[in-house]
């Protein structure tokens, strides 16, 4: 979500600490996404003060069967940063998605979007994804 | 436009399609997934997705933040409770109508359980009695139990005899009539707590004729009236009063039912 450890280190001692002093005072909440929920506000409250990724119209692929295999030679924190890098709420959509394999109404609770919104979220990102994959691959970057 | 919807419906579940198919867990994705199984553009979705996933798996973690996640599942499945399933609106609703069922099951036992031959008339003149004034019947003043010739000799009705219980009491009237089946009946009323008595043939069975019997007093209700019916060679008495059971008990002798 931050792409940035340390940062993301602090947001999740900070959302255990709260966790922690709820749970002493009794007044844990009883719905089951409250923390990510919670961990997702801190996350955003603390990507506000970073720079903040242009709104550019960002090229799209539709995904290509050798998709998979080119996914293969990525780095895993080139990938965390591409995510970190969208705006929200795709961010959260496919931080949820891929990295916590959230089910899609679960997502629609903790980040409270629409069906129809997630859905968009996620398309566009593995386009853009495809695009930027296909852009490494020859060489040419496009975004 | 409602097929459009859906079908915008189910391109947006496909989108969210969840990586594994052990997350098939609602019932909506469950439907819109088998659909598109076979399609190469649902297919590419799903090898990105899980090659996408692969990778995530790879993306360290740090050793302080990995060991609260160590063995544990972070979210708590929703737990059910017995309040919980009990307060489920489908499960409230279904307790509900079982529940009415069960008492109209009831009640048609219990009034089944009570019936017996000759019910349907008896309760037909517990409205009879109520609804009937004594200048309505020939005055006559004797014994009840005398008035079973008086039935014979002027009606020509054998057996409309009065039991031995209800037999020395003091008659103000009496008459006899046709009720809506053409059944003779015989109406008597008695100074004894302005109790009635009804003579009337005894139901009986449609195929052979036989009398159905049974065996000492059967209690009826209608309206806050109460009677207590007994059969007797194919002639059932009723001893009708304004009240309940208790009041007529203590006139009864033998097995009350």
């Amino acid at each position: 979500m931050l792409g940035d450890s340390r940062k993301a280190q602090e947001v999740f001692n900070t959302t255990l600490r709260e966790a922690a002093v709820r749970a002493v005072q009794g007044e844990l909440p009883k719905e089951p996404f409250w923390l990510f929920r919670e961990a997702r506000w801190r996350c955003l409250e603390a990507s506000k003060t970073d720079l903040q990724p242009e709104a550019l119209e960002m090229d799209e692929q539709d995904i290509s069967p050798q998709a998979a295999s080119q996914i293969k030679q990525l780095e895993p924190a080139q990938l965390a940063i591409w995510i970190s890098a969208a705006p929200d709420p795709q961010r959260t959509a496919l931080a949820l998605f891929y990295l916590d394999e959230f089910d899609y109404l679960e997502i629609l609770d903790i980040a409270e979007l629409k069906l129809s919104t997630l859905s968009r979220c996620l398309a566009q990102g593995r386009r853009q994804l495809q695009a930027w994959l296909d852009a490494k691959h020859t060489g040419a970057p496009k975004v | 436009m409602r097929t459009l919807r859906l079908l915008r419906r189910r391109r947006a579940l496909l989108n969210c399609a969840p990586i594994s198919q052990d997350h098939l867990t609602d019932r909506s994705m469950r439907a819109a997934v088998p659909r598109e199984d076979g399609s190469d553009e649902f297919l590419n979705q799903q090898n990105f997705d899980r090659a996408l996933a692969e990778v995530v798996r790879l993306v360290p973690i740090p050793p302080e933040s990995a060991e609260w996640f160590s063995e544990k599942d972070a979210i708590r499945a929703p737990r059910w409770t017995w309040r919980k399933i009990v307060l489920n609106p489908a499960v409230l609703a279904i307790s509900i109508a079982l529940l009415v069922i069960a008492g109209v099951f009831a009640f048609h036992l219990v009034g089944q359980l009570n019936d017996f031959p000759g019910s349907a008339t008896a309760r037909k003149l517990l409205t009879v009695a109520g609804s009937t004034r004594s200048v309505m019947l020939d005055p006559v003043s004797a014994e009840a139990g005398t008035l079973s010739d008086l039935f014979f000799m002027k009606h020509g009705l054998e057996h409309y005899d009065v039991p031995d219980e209800f037999a020395d009491f003091q008659t103000i009237g009496c008459r006899v009539f046709d009720d809506d089946e053409s059944q003779r009946i015989a109406q008597i009323w008695v100074g004894e707590k302005r109790m009635q008595f009804f003579l009337f043939p005894a139901e009986r069975d449609s195929k052979t004729g036989a009398v159905l019997t049974f065996p000492g007093w059967r209690y009826v209700h209608q309206e806050g009236w109460v009677g207590a019916v007994t059969e007797h060679n194919g002639v059932c008495f009723m001893a009708v009063l304004r009240g309940r059971e208790k009041d007529l008990e203590p006139y009864l002798s033998g097995p009350k039912q």
